[in-house]
């Protein structure tokens, strides 16, 4: 009785609901997760243009340096993977990481998160794997990036070209699983007692395990892309 | 029916076992190597937790089994 009642709530958190309509080309469905997705990019664009605003050599504010802190934190931990030459992809790592780590903790404030979507996790690895490619492209150049497949054997050459799939496929799964793993969890430990025993689990399954798969995610790409720039 | 589904979801999430043993040896290494080299600290939790998420994924991917098995197949 119970579980029947769950596995529906499950199926309906699995499916992804459509906000909203735009009446053109017969209609394009809007999930939910894109319009979190918008939310989240306000919040993030408002944020950063609010902490940028009056920017000065001489008289660096306090909100100043601690935002120069952080951003040099971000990028030496970066730059220990990726090294002198990946510089240019860390600020793309630095929004992907920020973008997973406040959609995996909205839903402290009530919105669903996005990557409980599978598109979004999806959509999210398959950038990784291109910005990956392409990285090894502008490095080796078409042919050098081709012949990189066949290194250091031919033999695996098969195994190299699967990875490619492969790669993208485990970190959207990562994510996705992860995200609703712990939603799951949740919902049967509410189910066993909603007064006050979520709220210690809640601090693991809901903002440590979110921020840590933010984490992993752009860790994982970011070695990706350092072998691919070898 | 259902009795099935539920057999097979139980086996699919069976691939904890192996999560948790890695997990669980890789960490106990990492603290051995900590208390021989307590200089190496961040070096050694940073390529921890790399291991534990790729070791942790056979289980994810085994909960998704388990829920694809439940509410695909139902």
């Amino acid at each position: 009785m119970i579980t029947g009642n769950l596995a529906g709530d499950l199926l309906k958190e699995l499916n992804c609901d459509t906000a909203f309509t735009i009446p053109v080309f017969g209609g394009i469905k809007v999930p939910e997760s894109v319009v979190v997705t918008w939310i989240i990019m306000a919040v993030l664009l408002i944020v950063s243009f609010l902490l940028t605003r009056n920017l000065s050599v001489e008289n660096p504010g306090r909100r100043q340096k601690m935002m120069e802190a952080a951003v040099s934190a971000g990028y030496g931990f970066f730059e220990d993977i990726l090294g002198e030459e990946g510089k240019e992809y860390i600020p793309y790592l630095i929004s992907v990481m920020l973008y997973i780590g406040v959609a995996n903790l909205i839903g402290l404030v009530g919105l669903k998160p996005p990557t409980k979507d599978m598109g979004v996790t999806a959509g999210l690895a398959v950038m990784s794997i291109i910005l990956i490619e392409m990285a090894g492209i502008r490095k080796k150049g078409t042919k050098g990036w081709l012949k990189s497949f066949a290194q250091p054997v031919w033999v695996i050459a098969p195994i190299n070209i699967l990875e490619v799939f492969i790669r993208p496929l485990s970190l959207c799964m990562r994510l996705f699983g992860n995200v609703l793993g712990a939603f799951v969890v949740m919902e049967l430990i509410k189910l066993i007692l909603p007064v006050l025993l979520p709220i210690p689990f809640s601090f693991y399954f809901d903002i440590f395990d979110g921020l840590i798969q933010a984490y992993v995610f752009v860790f994982l790409t970011s070695l990706f892309l350092k072998e691919a720039l070898e | 029916m259902s009795t099935l589904l539920a057999i097979g979801a139980g086996v699919a999430v069976l691939t904890g076992i192996g999560a948790g043993v890695g997990i669980g040896i890789a960490t106990s290494k990492a603290v051995d190597a900590i208390a021989r080299q307590p200089e190496a600290d961040g070096k050694i939790s940073k390529t921890l937790i790399l291991g534990c998420a790729l070791a942790e994924a056979t289980a994810i991917y085994g909960f998704v089994i388990a829920l694809l098995i439940i509410l695909l197949l139902r």
